[in-house]
């Protein structure tokens, strides 16, 4: 049986997720990336490939790495054990030197197997273009 | 362009499957890459999830563009990510992982085009025989693209 843990009362639905901000996005990540991913589509790595698809002289960053900007903003908010799903959609691609802010809210709080789960929403806005990413976290409240 | 069928048939498709190790170096430089923090007691960055059962698998992001025939790399967009999260992950630990396509279908966007969605689900079970992770990937096969 699981230790009911004490409620979290501080959270609240509607409440904003503490934004985390990425300034700058590096092709140099992209680059190491790559080589950890074995992925070798050249639009991570050879801006040449891109320009001919029309986004201009840049490299495409990888969607894991625009979800773990989000990640990264969820470990801040409730420590890095409390993730327990994520499911992320791509509209728009990120492209090196974009400035990337992780956002979120909550939108439902509920109980399951001893834990307070908070349900967000969460996004990825690139400054001048919008929403990238968009989808939903699953969260384990610190007690 | 491929045939449906050919598409279709993919569902049930089972990768050899095999075991994935993260070593420190390899967290470290995934977590330098998101920008953030490495994680206390050598818990391993989720970002992690998407590599690492698609490798342990033994397979590759080029084999599953192969495995739907895409007509390029530029020919593959996502549709999503979904990571279930029962475990973190941490370095030095021998996960096992399985992996096998669920959905495989024929589509066609609202401008026109066709593309074929597939999706990949992987596995990743730590020593002890506990799922640490489900990680879902949908991509679309884009077809008839000029580029």
């Amino acid at each position: 049986m699981k230790e009911q843990q004490t409620p979290n009362r501080s959270v609240k639905v509607g409440d904003q997720i503490p934004q985390w901000v990425m300034p700058n996005v590096l092709p140099e990540r992209m680059r190491t990336m790559a080589a950890i991913l074995r992925d070798p589509n050249p639009v991570h790595w050879d801006p040449g490939s891109v320009e001919a698809l029309g986004f201009g002289n840049h490299t495409i960053n990888q969607g894991p790495l625009g979800l773990a900007y989000m990640i990264n903003m969820l470990h801040l908010w409730q420590g890095p054990r409390s993730i327990r799903r994520i499911i992320m959609t791509f509209p728009q691609v990120v492209l090196d030197g974009d400035c990337a802010t992780a956002r979120g809210e909550v939108t439902g709080l509920r109980q399951e197997d001893g834990e307070q789960l908070a349900d967000c929403r969460i996004w990825l806005e690139v400054k001048g273009r919008g929403i990238a990413l968009e989808g939903s976290a699953v969260i384990a409240l610190a007690g | 362009m491929v045939p449906a069928h050919e598409i279709e048939a993919l569902v049930g498709y089972q990768f050899p499957g095999g075991e994935y190790t993260i070593e420190h170096w390899e967290n470290f430089l995934l977590t330098e890459c998101t920008g953030g923090e490495l994680l206390p007691d050598a818990m391993v960055h989720p970002v992690a999830l998407f590599h690492v059962p698609i490798l342990g698998c033994n397979t590759s992001i080029a084999e599953m563009f192969a495995l739907g025939q895409a007509e390029s790399d530029f020919s593959i967009g996502i549709e999503s990510y979904d990571w279930e999260l029962f475990a973190p992950l941490f370095e030095d630990t021998r996960y096992q992982i399985s992996g096998r396509v669920t959905e495989a279908d024929r589509h066609q966007y609202e401008q026109g085009p066709t593309y074929d969605r597939i999706a990949f689900e992987f596995t990743v079970t730590e020593p002890s025989g506990k799922d640490a992770a489900r990680c879902t990937i949908t991509w679309h096969y884009r077809r008839g693209l000029k580029t």
